[in-house]
Protein backbone atom coordinates (compact mmCIF):
# COMPACT_ATOMS: atom_id res chain seq x y z
CA UNK A 1 0.00 0.00 0.00
CA UNK A 2 1.24 3.43 -0.88
CA UNK A 3 0.08 6.65 0.71
CA UNK A 4 -1.51 8.79 -1.96
CA UNK A 5 -0.10 12.05 -0.76
CA UNK A 6 -1.82 14.52 -3.00
CA UNK A 7 -0.62 17.39 -0.88
CA UNK A 8 -4.00 18.93 -0.18
CA UNK A 9 -3.82 20.86 3.02
CA UNK A 10 -6.83 22.38 4.66
CA UNK A 11 -6.74 25.70 6.45
CA UNK A 12 -7.98 25.66 9.98
CA UNK A 13 -9.25 28.70 11.82
CA UNK A 14 -8.65 27.91 15.47
CA UNK A 15 -10.58 30.38 17.50
CA UNK A 16 -11.83 30.87 21.07
CA UNK A 17 -14.66 32.80 22.77
CA UNK A 18 -12.63 36.00 22.97
CA UNK A 19 -11.48 36.03 19.33
CA UNK A 20 -14.30 34.30 17.49
CA UNK A 21 -16.17 37.46 16.43
CA UNK A 22 -13.03 39.03 15.00
CA UNK A 23 -11.94 35.82 13.28
CA UNK A 24 -15.29 35.29 11.60
CA UNK A 25 -15.43 38.92 10.61
CA UNK A 26 -12.04 38.57 8.96
CA UNK A 27 -13.31 35.55 7.03
CA UNK A 28 -16.41 37.40 5.82
CA UNK A 29 -14.38 40.49 4.84
CA UNK A 30 -12.03 38.27 2.86
CA UNK A 31 -14.92 36.94 0.83
CA UNK A 32 -16.33 40.42 0.26
CA UNK A 33 -12.89 41.60 -0.88
CA UNK A 34 -12.72 38.67 -3.29
CA UNK A 35 -16.05 39.59 -4.86
CA UNK A 36 -15.10 43.27 -4.99
CA UNK A 37 -11.88 42.52 -6.86
CA UNK A 38 -13.66 40.24 -9.31
CA UNK A 39 -16.29 42.92 -9.95
CA UNK A 40 -13.56 45.47 -10.61
CA UNK A 41 -11.68 43.21 -13.03
CA UNK A 42 -14.89 42.34 -14.82
CA UNK A 43 -15.94 46.01 -15.05
CA UNK A 44 -12.67 46.77 -16.85
CA UNK A 45 -13.32 43.91 -19.27
CA UNK A 46 -16.86 45.12 -19.98
CA UNK A 47 -15.54 48.62 -20.67
CA UNK A 48 -13.07 47.06 -23.12
CA UNK A 49 -15.83 45.19 -24.93
CA UNK A 50 -17.16 48.62 -25.83
CA UNK A 51 -20.87 48.18 -25.48
CA UNK A 52 -21.38 50.37 -22.42
CA UNK A 53 -22.66 53.92 -22.61
CA UNK A 54 -20.70 56.76 -21.00
CA UNK A 55 -23.37 57.03 -18.33
CA UNK A 56 -23.01 53.32 -17.53
CA UNK A 57 -19.22 53.59 -17.35
CA UNK A 58 -19.50 56.57 -15.03
CA UNK A 59 -21.99 54.81 -12.76
CA UNK A 60 -19.85 51.63 -12.67
CA UNK A 61 -16.73 53.57 -11.71
CA UNK A 62 -18.52 55.60 -9.07
CA UNK A 63 -20.10 52.50 -7.54
CA UNK A 64 -16.80 50.63 -7.42
CA UNK A 65 -15.07 53.63 -5.94
CA UNK A 66 -17.66 53.82 -3.15
CA UNK A 67 -17.29 50.11 -2.58
CA UNK A 68 -13.52 50.43 -2.27
CA UNK A 69 -13.90 53.29 0.21
CA UNK A 70 -16.37 51.26 2.27
CA UNK A 71 -13.93 48.33 2.39
CA UNK A 72 -11.08 50.59 3.48
CA UNK A 73 -13.27 51.92 6.25
CA UNK A 74 -14.23 48.44 7.44
CA UNK A 75 -10.64 47.25 7.31
CA UNK A 76 -9.35 50.16 9.33
CA UNK A 77 -12.08 49.77 11.92
CA UNK A 78 -10.94 46.22 12.60
CA UNK A 79 -7.25 46.91 12.18
CA UNK A 80 -6.96 44.63 9.16
CA UNK A 81 -4.64 45.07 6.20
CA UNK A 82 -5.11 43.71 2.72
CA UNK A 83 -2.54 41.02 3.49
CA UNK A 84 -4.71 39.79 6.39
CA UNK A 85 -7.54 39.16 3.96
CA UNK A 86 -5.62 37.24 1.36
CA UNK A 87 -7.43 33.91 1.41
CA UNK A 88 -6.21 31.24 -0.93
CA UNK A 89 -9.25 29.85 -2.66
CA UNK A 90 -7.74 26.90 -4.50
CA UNK A 91 -8.62 26.99 -8.19
CA UNK A 92 -9.44 30.68 -7.98
CA UNK A 93 -5.93 31.33 -6.86
CA UNK A 94 -4.62 33.78 -4.36
CA UNK A 95 -6.76 36.68 -5.39
CA UNK A 96 -5.48 39.93 -4.12
CA UNK A 97 -3.00 41.50 -6.45
CA UNK A 98 0.36 42.80 -5.40
CA UNK A 99 -0.05 46.50 -5.13
CA UNK A 100 -3.48 46.74 -3.55
CA UNK B 1 -5.66 -1.18 12.43
CA UNK B 2 -2.61 -2.29 14.36
CA UNK B 3 0.69 -4.02 13.83
CA UNK B 4 3.89 -3.12 12.10
CA UNK B 5 4.79 -2.50 8.52
CA UNK B 6 7.85 -1.35 6.61
CA UNK B 7 8.20 2.27 5.50
CA UNK B 8 10.41 2.52 2.42
CA UNK B 9 12.56 5.64 2.07
CA UNK B 10 14.67 4.91 -1.00
CA UNK B 11 16.34 2.27 -3.14
CA UNK B 12 20.12 2.44 -3.37
CA UNK B 13 22.99 0.95 -5.33
CA UNK B 14 26.45 0.26 -3.86
CA UNK B 15 25.23 0.84 -0.32
CA UNK B 16 27.34 -0.35 2.58
CA UNK B 17 24.72 -0.97 5.26
CA UNK B 18 27.26 -0.29 8.01
CA UNK B 19 27.19 3.37 6.93
CA UNK B 20 23.58 3.56 8.10
CA UNK B 21 24.16 2.39 11.66
CA UNK B 22 22.88 4.94 14.13
CA UNK B 23 20.38 6.38 11.65
CA UNK B 24 16.82 6.43 12.91
CA UNK B 25 13.46 6.64 11.20
CA UNK B 26 10.14 7.24 12.99
CA UNK B 27 9.63 6.86 16.74
CA UNK B 28 13.29 5.88 17.08
CA UNK B 29 12.97 2.86 14.77
CA UNK B 30 16.31 1.77 13.35
CA UNK B 31 16.86 2.31 9.64
CA UNK B 32 17.68 -0.97 7.91
CA UNK B 33 18.37 -2.23 4.42
CA UNK B 34 16.43 -4.95 2.66
CA UNK B 35 18.75 -6.29 0.01
CA UNK B 36 17.55 -7.68 -3.27
CA UNK B 37 19.81 -8.49 -6.23
CA UNK B 38 22.42 -5.78 -5.88
CA UNK B 39 19.96 -3.10 -4.81
CA UNK B 40 19.04 -2.18 -1.25
CA UNK B 41 15.70 -0.80 -0.13
CA UNK B 42 16.19 1.47 2.86
CA UNK B 43 13.40 0.91 5.37
CA UNK B 44 12.27 1.23 8.96
CA UNK B 45 9.41 -0.22 11.01
CA UNK B 46 6.26 1.85 11.41
CA UNK B 47 3.02 1.39 13.29
CA UNK B 48 -0.05 0.87 11.12
CA UNK B 49 -2.07 2.84 13.67
CA UNK B 50 -0.24 5.85 12.30
CA UNK B 51 0.67 4.80 8.74
CA UNK B 52 -2.20 2.52 7.77
CA UNK B 53 -4.48 3.61 4.93
CA UNK B 54 -7.20 5.13 7.09
CA UNK B 55 -5.05 6.96 9.68
CA UNK B 56 -2.91 8.20 6.77
CA UNK B 57 -5.80 10.00 5.08
CA UNK B 58 -6.33 11.95 8.28
CA UNK B 59 -2.67 12.55 9.01
CA UNK B 60 -1.85 13.80 5.54
CA UNK B 61 -4.18 16.75 6.07
CA UNK B 62 -2.40 17.75 9.25
CA UNK B 63 0.46 20.03 8.30
CA UNK B 64 2.33 19.42 11.55
CA UNK B 65 2.29 15.66 10.98
CA UNK B 66 3.31 16.05 7.35
CA UNK B 67 6.19 18.29 8.38
CA UNK B 68 7.49 15.81 10.95
CA UNK B 69 7.35 12.93 8.50
CA UNK B 70 8.80 14.93 5.61
CA UNK B 71 11.78 16.07 7.66
CA UNK B 72 12.56 12.60 8.98
CA UNK B 73 12.16 11.17 5.49
CA UNK B 74 14.58 13.78 4.16
CA UNK B 75 17.16 13.16 6.90
CA UNK B 76 17.25 9.48 6.06
CA UNK B 77 17.36 10.02 2.29
CA UNK B 78 20.12 12.58 2.75
CA UNK B 79 22.22 10.13 4.72
CA UNK B 80 21.74 7.38 2.15
CA UNK B 81 22.46 9.73 -0.77
CA UNK B 82 25.69 10.85 0.89
CA UNK B 83 27.05 7.30 0.87
CA UNK B 84 25.56 5.65 -2.23
CA UNK B 85 23.69 6.26 -5.47
CA UNK B 86 20.19 6.65 -4.15
CA UNK B 87 16.74 6.88 -5.73
CA UNK B 88 14.31 8.31 -3.14
CA UNK B 89 10.66 7.33 -2.93
CA UNK B 90 7.91 9.87 -2.40
CA UNK B 91 6.45 10.48 1.02
CA UNK B 92 4.83 7.44 2.57
CA UNK B 93 5.42 4.19 0.80
CA UNK B 94 4.46 1.42 3.19
CA UNK B 95 4.85 -2.31 2.56
CA UNK B 96 3.45 -5.08 4.73
CA UNK B 97 6.78 -6.87 5.26
CA UNK B 98 10.23 -7.46 3.77
CA UNK B 99 8.89 -9.85 1.17
CA UNK B 100 6.55 -7.22 -0.15
CA UNK B 101 9.41 -4.69 -0.04
CA UNK B 102 11.34 -6.96 -2.41
CA UNK B 103 8.29 -7.28 -4.64
CA UNK B 104 8.08 -3.50 -4.71
CA UNK B 105 11.72 -3.22 -5.78
CA UNK B 106 11.06 -5.77 -8.53
CA UNK B 107 8.11 -3.79 -9.80
CA UNK B 108 10.28 -0.67 -9.98
CA UNK B 109 13.41 -2.36 -11.29
CA UNK B 110 13.31 -1.33 -14.94
CA UNK B 111 12.90 2.34 -14.23
CA UNK B 112 15.21 2.06 -11.24
CA UNK B 113 18.34 1.11 -13.16
CA UNK B 114 17.80 3.99 -15.59
CA UNK B 115 17.27 6.45 -12.78
CA UNK B 116 20.32 5.30 -10.85
CA UNK B 117 22.46 5.55 -13.97
CA UNK B 118 21.18 9.06 -14.59
CA UNK B 119 21.90 10.44 -11.13
CA UNK B 120 25.20 8.76 -10.37
CA UNK B 121 27.88 11.37 -9.73
CA UNK B 122 25.38 14.21 -10.00
CA UNK B 123 23.40 16.36 -7.57
CA UNK B 124 20.28 18.42 -7.57
CA UNK B 125 20.41 22.19 -7.32
CA UNK B 126 17.40 24.39 -6.76
CA UNK B 127 16.97 27.76 -8.45
CA UNK B 128 14.25 30.21 -7.57
CA UNK B 129 13.58 33.58 -9.13
CA UNK B 130 11.49 36.04 -7.14
CA UNK B 131 10.28 39.49 -8.05
CA UNK B 132 12.11 41.85 -5.70
CA UNK B 133 9.78 43.78 -3.38
CA UNK B 134 9.09 47.30 -4.55
CA UNK B 135 10.72 50.06 -2.52
CA UNK B 136 8.40 51.50 0.14
CA UNK B 137 8.00 54.91 -1.44
CA UNK B 138 6.14 53.72 -4.53
CA UNK B 139 2.47 53.62 -3.72
CA UNK B 140 -0.64 54.54 -5.72
CA UNK B 141 -1.42 58.26 -5.95
CA UNK B 142 -3.30 59.56 -2.95
CA UNK B 143 -5.56 62.15 -4.64
CA UNK B 144 -9.03 60.66 -5.16
CA UNK B 145 -10.35 60.02 -8.68
CA UNK B 146 -12.23 62.95 -10.20
CA UNK B 147 -15.09 60.86 -11.59
CA UNK B 148 -16.32 57.30 -11.98
CA UNK B 149 -14.71 57.11 -15.43
CA UNK B 150 -11.44 58.44 -14.00
CA UNK B 151 -11.53 55.80 -11.25
CA UNK B 152 -11.81 53.05 -13.84
CA UNK B 153 -9.04 54.62 -15.90
CA UNK B 154 -6.69 54.54 -12.91
CA UNK B 155 -7.60 50.94 -12.18
CA UNK B 156 -6.86 50.08 -15.79
CA UNK B 157 -3.45 51.77 -15.57
CA UNK B 158 -2.60 49.94 -12.37
CA UNK B 159 -3.69 46.67 -13.95
CA UNK B 160 -1.58 47.32 -17.07
CA UNK B 161 1.43 48.20 -14.92
CA UNK B 162 1.08 44.95 -12.99
CA UNK B 163 0.74 42.99 -16.21
CA UNK B 164 3.85 44.59 -17.75
CA UNK B 165 5.91 43.84 -14.66
CA UNK B 166 4.61 40.32 -14.68
CA UNK B 167 5.50 39.80 -18.35
CA UNK B 168 9.00 41.17 -17.77
CA UNK B 169 9.49 38.87 -14.80
CA UNK B 170 8.36 35.87 -16.86
CA UNK B 171 10.92 36.69 -19.56
CA UNK B 172 13.69 36.94 -16.97
CA UNK B 173 12.56 33.64 -15.47
CA UNK B 174 12.79 31.96 -18.85
CA UNK B 175 16.25 33.40 -19.49
CA UNK B 176 17.51 32.24 -16.10
CA UNK B 177 16.05 28.78 -16.67
CA UNK B 178 17.67 28.49 -20.12
CA UNK B 179 21.00 29.60 -18.68
CA UNK B 180 20.87 27.14 -15.80
CA UNK B 181 19.91 24.36 -18.19
CA UNK B 182 23.08 24.86 -20.25
CA UNK B 183 25.14 23.91 -17.18
CA UNK B 184 22.97 20.95 -16.25
CA UNK B 185 22.35 17.42 -17.43
CA UNK B 186 18.60 17.70 -16.85
CA UNK B 187 16.12 20.21 -15.49
CA UNK B 188 12.63 20.28 -14.15
CA UNK B 189 10.35 23.26 -13.57
CA UNK B 190 8.17 23.02 -10.49
CA UNK B 191 5.13 25.12 -9.65
CA UNK B 192 5.90 28.49 -8.03
CA UNK B 193 5.47 28.20 -4.29
CA UNK B 194 2.41 29.49 -2.49
CA UNK B 195 3.34 32.59 -0.44
CA UNK B 196 1.19 31.29 2.41
CA UNK B 197 3.52 28.32 2.72
CA UNK B 198 6.81 30.11 2.20
CA UNK B 199 5.85 33.03 4.38
CA UNK B 200 7.42 35.32 1.79
CA UNK B 201 5.31 37.93 0.05
CA UNK B 202 7.37 38.20 -3.15
CA UNK B 203 5.96 36.60 -6.30
CA UNK B 204 7.92 33.56 -7.37
CA UNK B 205 8.33 33.32 -11.15
CA UNK B 206 10.70 30.39 -11.33
CA UNK B 207 11.01 27.34 -9.14
CA UNK B 208 13.21 24.76 -10.80
CA UNK B 209 15.50 21.82 -10.13
CA UNK B 210 18.67 21.07 -12.08
CA UNK B 211 20.76 17.91 -12.20
CA UNK B 212 24.39 19.03 -12.24
CA UNK B 213 27.61 17.02 -12.57
CA UNK B 214 29.55 17.12 -9.32
CA UNK B 215 32.47 18.96 -10.91
CA UNK B 216 30.26 21.43 -12.80
CA UNK B 217 28.59 22.98 -9.77
CA UNK B 218 30.95 25.91 -9.42
CA UNK B 219 30.40 27.02 -13.00
CA UNK B 220 26.66 26.53 -12.46
CA UNK B 221 26.43 28.72 -9.35
CA UNK B 222 28.76 31.37 -10.77
CA UNK B 223 26.66 31.73 -13.93
CA UNK B 224 23.47 32.12 -11.90
CA UNK B 225 24.94 34.66 -9.52
CA UNK B 226 26.04 36.69 -12.53
CA UNK B 227 22.51 36.49 -13.97
CA UNK B 228 21.12 37.74 -10.66
CA UNK B 229 23.35 40.78 -10.83
CA UNK B 230 22.31 41.54 -14.40
CA UNK B 231 18.63 41.68 -13.41
CA UNK B 232 18.16 43.88 -10.33
CA UNK B 233 14.37 43.67 -10.54
CA UNK B 234 14.52 40.02 -9.44
CA UNK B 235 16.30 37.94 -6.82
CA UNK B 236 17.92 34.70 -7.98
CA UNK B 237 18.36 32.08 -5.26
CA UNK B 238 20.53 29.01 -5.68
CA UNK B 239 20.51 26.18 -3.14
CA UNK B 240 22.20 22.80 -3.02
CA UNK B 241 23.59 20.24 -3.36
CA UNK B 242 20.59 18.11 -2.56
CA UNK B 243 19.81 14.44 -3.19
CA UNK B 244 18.47 14.13 -6.75
CA UNK B 245 14.80 14.09 -5.70
CA UNK B 246 13.37 15.69 -8.80
CA UNK B 247 15.18 13.34 -11.17
CA UNK B 248 15.08 10.10 -9.29
CA UNK B 249 11.84 9.86 -7.42
CA UNK B 250 10.05 6.60 -8.03
CA UNK B 251 6.29 6.32 -7.73
CA UNK C 1 40.78 5.51 -0.51
CA UNK C 2 37.93 3.01 -0.08
CA UNK C 3 34.90 3.03 -2.38
CA UNK C 4 32.79 4.46 0.40
CA UNK C 5 35.06 7.44 0.88
CA UNK C 6 35.00 8.10 -2.85
CA UNK C 7 31.21 8.18 -2.77
CA UNK C 8 31.00 10.48 0.23
CA UNK C 9 33.40 13.02 -1.21
CA UNK C 10 31.90 12.72 -4.70
CA UNK C 11 28.33 13.41 -3.66
CA UNK C 12 29.35 16.42 -1.60
CA UNK C 13 26.15 16.44 0.45
CA UNK C 14 26.75 18.41 3.61
CA UNK C 15 26.08 16.26 6.71
CA UNK C 16 24.05 19.00 8.37
CA UNK C 17 22.40 20.06 5.13
CA UNK C 18 19.18 18.11 5.49
CA UNK C 19 17.91 20.37 8.24
CA UNK C 20 18.37 23.48 6.16
CA UNK C 21 15.97 22.61 3.40
CA UNK C 22 12.71 24.52 3.80
CA UNK C 23 9.52 22.54 4.33
CA UNK C 24 7.99 23.87 1.13
CA UNK C 25 10.98 22.69 -0.89
CA UNK C 26 10.70 19.24 0.68
CA UNK C 27 7.00 18.98 -0.02
CA UNK C 28 7.52 20.10 -3.63
CA UNK C 29 9.70 17.02 -4.06
CA UNK C 30 8.14 14.47 -1.73
CA UNK C 31 4.46 14.89 -2.55
CA UNK C 32 2.85 13.72 -5.77
CA UNK C 33 1.67 17.05 -7.02
CA UNK C 34 3.36 19.59 -4.79
CA UNK C 35 1.34 21.34 -2.17
CA UNK C 36 -1.95 23.05 -2.69
CA UNK C 37 -3.80 24.79 0.07
CA UNK C 38 -7.32 23.66 -0.58
CA UNK C 39 -10.03 26.27 -0.74
CA UNK C 40 -11.70 24.81 2.30
CA UNK C 41 -11.73 26.35 5.73
CA UNK C 42 -12.37 24.42 8.92
CA UNK C 43 -13.59 26.52 11.83
CA UNK C 44 -12.72 25.23 15.23
CA UNK C 45 -13.87 26.86 18.49
CA UNK C 46 -12.21 26.08 21.82
CA UNK C 47 -10.54 23.07 20.21
CA UNK C 48 -13.79 21.64 18.87
CA UNK C 49 -14.15 21.32 15.08
CA UNK C 50 -17.53 22.75 14.16
CA UNK C 51 -18.03 23.96 10.65
CA UNK C 52 -16.36 23.35 7.33
CA UNK C 53 -16.77 25.92 4.60
CA UNK C 54 -16.27 24.78 1.02
CA UNK C 55 -15.21 27.78 -0.95
CA UNK C 56 -15.46 26.36 -4.41
CA UNK C 57 -17.95 28.93 -5.55
CA UNK C 58 -18.41 28.96 -9.27
CA UNK C 59 -18.14 32.54 -10.34
CA UNK C 60 -18.89 33.43 -13.91
CA UNK C 61 -18.07 36.66 -15.65
CA UNK C 62 -21.07 38.02 -17.47
CA UNK C 63 -19.95 38.85 -20.98
CA UNK C 64 -21.45 41.58 -23.09
CA UNK C 65 -22.97 39.14 -25.58
CA UNK C 66 -24.67 37.18 -22.78
CA UNK C 67 -26.11 40.39 -21.37
CA UNK C 68 -27.41 41.37 -24.86
CA UNK C 69 -29.02 37.99 -25.39
CA UNK C 70 -30.77 38.16 -22.05
CA UNK C 71 -32.12 41.64 -22.77
CA UNK C 72 -33.34 40.48 -26.19
CA UNK C 73 -35.23 37.60 -24.60
CA UNK C 74 -37.17 39.85 -22.23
Amino acid sequence: MTGDARGRLRQRIDTDPDAVARDLFKLVLSIIELVRELMEAQALRRVDEGDLSDAQIEALGLGLQRLEEAMEDLKSRYGLTTADLNLDLGPLGTLLSDDQ
Amino acid sequence: MSGNARYVFAVARDLDVAELSGTHGFQGAAVEAVEHEKLAAVVCDVDLAEFGAEPLTRNLEDLAWVERVARTHNEVVWRVAAVSTCAPLRLVTVCADDESVRAKVDSLRAGLEDVLDRIEGRQEWSVKVLVAPRPAGETSPVAPATSGADYLRRKRQASDRRRDLSVEAEHIARDVHDLAHTHAVASRRLAPQDPRLTGRPETMVLNAAYLVEADEHEAFTAALHAAGEQHPSVTVEVEGPWPAYSFAVLE
Amino acid sequence: MSDIDLHASATGLQPGGAGQVSLVDLLDRLLGTGVVLAGDVLISLAGVDLVEIRLKALITSVRADMARRERAEQ
